[in-house]
């Protein structure tokens, strides 16, 4: 029973560094500082971690990069790449890992210069052999694909897209870290360069550098240590292809049964949520993920997310930090859902705090709309 | 005992099909289910007994998108390159282009059939409008 993962492990420190830009710096450097401050925040040290969990870009091995790097000494590794989606996957592997007996305190990391390394995607050595002879841009064409396709099947609208960026960008402005803080109107957006149809300069994520650690242990530990603990309290993957030629229907996602499947151990339902972290990186992304995870129905994403109610002072918080839009994006921004979420669960997230926030989803987007995680928290209340 | 290797890979028995300027497509013989990209299982019911059958191809554009690069030197324009998905009538979907078609002129839903582009080893499937009214 998957159950028995509930609430069996929590979030106990999370840490940032290098976010937008970090000249000089690489991938390995600004993990590293992200890792020390979560685990300062966690009233633990380097030498307490015995459970690495961590995906990249620009390292062909990079758990074992980084447990050179940092000095670790792993019991277990799980260094599964699921494209940005990854971090939010080893919440769950992370969870299971801990409770198993595997590690006693798991480390989450990621770090990328993707900005300062002049802002191109590296290549992955494996890409789609029937998709490359045609000249996409991955990632964008595949989210272009989507969007053009619920436009066309549901009457979705570029200012209903632009509504998402606009709701992103409103957070951030509350967020003294996000890289874009610049106020921003549905009309900027949709005047914004071209880039991909029906996808504009502001239907798509930041190139930024950053990193992002988080620190889980197991329950009990957790309420030893200094902070409120975030608890663990479901999770869920779902994946059905790499190339976006092979996914079966362009406006449905695997997030449907990742989320099913996090809703189900956790014993909660999209209205229990009280703040949601959505990767978006594009406007497309979360009018998707609202209806695959159940929080509308189908094709209703765009009329969904219109009028604010997303945004700042709306009834359904998605993206509190400013989400891969406006706060930052370092290639896989799975990492920053867990880490947002857990700052509003402990109420610590200053002007952008949700008033009595006891639930928050995380949700993890890999590849090309190829991989799905979903994960939700709560706070001691929920157990 | 180790599995039995078919006399060549799927994707040169795609290269050399499709030298014959048409398109071809396996079909698994278990599941009568066509196929692409090429594979050696069929992902649908996992038998290894796939055919290479020509296919019609005809489709229809399920999606399509337009990248916009930057101008030409000397030009102020956009270039402009369209991709498509197109659902081949046999049923799978491919990622192409249509080369001769103004990007304006694709639209979702529109029907095209396939050609095959490019040198001996290397040729992809592009598509032209069907024009089927007209046949």
């Amino acid at each position: 029973m998957t159950t028995r993962l509930r609430g069996k492990a929590a979030i106990v420190g999370v840490g940032t560094a290098g976010l937008g830009e970090a000249p000089g710096f690489n991938a390995m450097d600004i993990q590293a500082l992200a890792v020390h401050e979560a685990l300062e925040d966690a009233g633990l040290k380097l030498s307490d971690v015995d459970g690495l969990f961590t995906a990249n870009m620009s390292h062909t091995f990079p758990a074992i990069s980084t447990i050179e790097y940092l000095g670790l000494k792993p019991r277990w590794i799980d260094g599964t790449n699921t494209g940005g989606s990854s971090f939010v996957a080893h919440a769950l592997s992370a969870t299971m890992a801990l409770e198993a007996g595997l590690c006693d305190v798991a480390l989450i990391c990621y770090g990328a210069t993707l900005r300062s390394d002049a802002g191109r995607m590296t290549p992955a050595a494996e890409q789609p052999t029937y998709e490359i002879p045609h000249k996409p841009r991955y990632p964008m064409t595949a989210y272009a694909m989507a969007a053009a396709t619920h436009m066309a099947r549901f009457g979705t609208t570029r200012a209903q897209l632009a509504e998402v960026a606009v709701a992103a960008r409103a957070w951030a402005r509350m967020n003294p870290e996000a890289f874009e803080r610049d106020p921003l109107t549905v009309d900027d957006v949709l005047s914004s360069r071209m880039v991909m149809e029906p996808l504009s300069l502001r239907d798509c994520c930041l190139l930024t550098d950053g990193a992002g650690a988080v620190v889980m242990t197991r329950a009990d530990r957790a309420r030893d240590l200094p902070k409120k603990p975030v608890y663990f309290l479901g999770g869920g993957i779902a994946s059905y292809n790499r190339a976006v030629s092979e996914m079966p229907d362009l406006t449905t996602t695997a997030a449907r049964d990742s989320g099913e499947r996090a809703f189900a151990m956790a014993g909660l339902k999209p209205k229990d949520m009280n703040v949601l972290q959505l990767y978006d990186a594009f406007t497309i992304n979360v009018i998707l993920f609202l209806e695959d995870l159940g929080f509308c129905p189908k094709g209703e994403g765009g009329a969904f997310v219109s009028g604010g109610r997303i945004a700042p002072g709306g009834e359904l918080p998605v993206n509190t930090n400013g989400g891969g839009l406006s706060f930052c994006h370092p290639g896989m921004y799975g990492v920053f859902t867990l880490i947002e979420a857990t700052r509003q669960l402990r109420g610590t997230a200053s002007e952008r705090q949700i008033a009595d926030a006891e639930t928050a989803l995380c949700h993890g987007n890999g590849i090309t709309l190829s991989h799905q995680a979903t994960a939700i928290f709560g706070t001691e209340a929920t157990l | 005992m180790t599995a039995q290797l078919p006399a060549s890979g799927p994707d040169l028995e795609f290269q050399t099909h499709v030298e014959d300027g048409r398109l071809w497509l396996q079909t698994c013989e278990d599941c009568d289910t066509a196929i692409f990209m090429p594979r050696i299982i069929c992902p649908h019911c996992g038998s290894l007994r796939l055919a290479w059958h020509p296919a019609s191809g005809l489709g229809t554009v399920y999606s399509r998108t337009v990248l916009y690069g930057r101008p030409k030197p000397g030009d102020t324009r956009p270039t402009r390159h369209a991709l498509v998905l197109v659902d081949l009538d046999e049923g799978p979907r491919m990622m192409s282009r249509l080369p001769d078609t103004d990007p304006d002129d694709i639209a979702i839903g529109l029907r095209v059939k396939a050609r095959v582009e490019g040198e001996a080893g290397a040729h992809v499937i592009v598509f032209d409008p069907a024009g089927e009214a007209n046949a």
